[in-house]
């Protein structure tokens, strides 16, 4: 017996798993731990992107005098450049908190569809909002009114619900870990792009 | 934020606090870069023993072990970028503007971005890196590696490049 423990143990070690598998478990359940974590990410993520987009800051520093405004402020005269990226960091971290601490608390399917609406209503609404601005700009009639944000959020807000009710619970939860890596990818793309003035000067 | 300045200034002159506070971001970064490359082949190129040179015992560590010193890093070193982002938006960026260095700048801006998607893919970081790992979630481990790598890697280069404009040295 103690020679087949022995036998086994060093088995054990030689069919060890690669070295970034450490101990592995087959399957487990994602704690509430867990569920805050990767909600806060892809929350943050998404909302930052949002924000920065709106410029919606919850202050504004002004570093040559050393001054902080709520919300947005444009530059004022004498008081040098304002800065809005402490104030997008501070408004999107509270409500990433926010928002992870409601995932916490809500049923998993639920909390699985409602990820992948909010996440398909980000993809779609500026996606549309590009669409109909090229649309708007190639037609020859006055065709202003498809470059309204409001039209295109609504027209995402119900492509993004009926996406999301026609989607199968297995395909909402498989892809709801994903998420971590495509809103990163998508919030980069939108970001970098909006950067675009800087780099074609 | 000026107010934990001023402290410093009773004590050191304005110009070599900014000096030291650059190169701490800089050696942090230094050591960041080397964390989350040696997880990455070691999350990517896996081997099961380690043996031979150095290169496959660096793929042979395991990367989970990286998984604290990654962590504490990447908070110090953006809450030292947080700070030492308010002499570059001063005392940098407009000289850059003025002299027409628009595609530093542009980077630069996305930095700002690169980093923010960083620091908020910490918690999931570390949560999916915790023990037991298991195999269903490999995936987007790996994922989370490179993409804490890429940002690193990206923010040190254009760091370095706005430094070489006007930092330490420059």
């Amino acid at each position: 017996m103690t020679q087949t423990l022995e036998v086994h143990q060093g088995v054990s070690q030689l069919d060890r798993a690669p070295a970034t598998a450490a101990p592995r478990a087959a399957t487990t359940e994602i704690s509430r731990a867990g569920i805050f974590a990767i909600t806060f990410g892809i929350s943050f993520m998404l909302l930052y992107t949002v924000f920065e987009r709106l410029n919606w800051p919850f202050f504004t520093y002004h570093p040559a005098v050393g001054k902080l405004d709520f919300w947005m402020q444009r530059p004022r005269s004498g008081e040098g450049p304002p800065m809005y990226w402490y104030g997008w960091l501070v408004l999107s971290g509270m409500s990433a908190v926010a928002v992870s601490t409601i995932a916490t608390l809500l049923p998993r399917p639920w909390l699985y569809r409602a990820t992948a609406f909010c996440c398909v209503l980000a993809a779609l609404w500026p996606a549309l909002l590009a669409a109909g601005g090229f649309l708007a700009d190639q037609v020859s009639f006055d065709a202003e009114f498809l470059k309204s944000v409001w039209l295109a959020g609504g027209v995402a807000f119900v492509g993004a619900a009926a996406i999301t009710y026609l989607a199968s619970a297995q395909w909402v939860q498989r892809v709801w870990v994903s998420w971590l890596w495509i809103v990163p990818v998508g919030g980069l793309a939108v970001l970098g792009y909006s950067l675009k003035s800087y780099f074609l000067r | 934020m000026d107010a934990i300045t001023d402290v410093f200034f009773d004590y050191v002159p304005v110009r070599t606090f900014w000096r030291v506070l650059l190169f701490a971001h800089f050696g942090v970064a230094a050591a960041l870069l080397a964390a989350t490359t040696l997880q990455s082949v070691a999350v990517l190129m896996p081997v099961r023993q380690a043996a031979g040179n150095f290169v496959s015992r660096v793929r042979a560590a395991p990367a989970a072990s990286y998984v604290k010193p990654i962590t504490i890093l990447y908070v110090l070193n953006f809450l030292f970028g947080c700070w030492v982002y308010v002499k570059y938006r001063t005392y940098v960026r407009i000289p850059m503007e003025q002299l027409g260095y628009w595609w530093t700048v542009g980077s630069f801006e996305f930095k700002e971005h690169v980093m923010t998607m960083g620091i908020a893919m910490l918690p999931a970081y570390w949560y999916f890196w915790r023990q037991p790992l298991t195999e269903q979630y490999a995936a987007i481990r790996k994922w989370l590696v490179v993409f804490l790598a890429f940002s690193v890697w990206y923010a040190f280069l254009v760091g370095h490049v706005a430094n070489d404009f006007r930092g330490v040295g420059a």
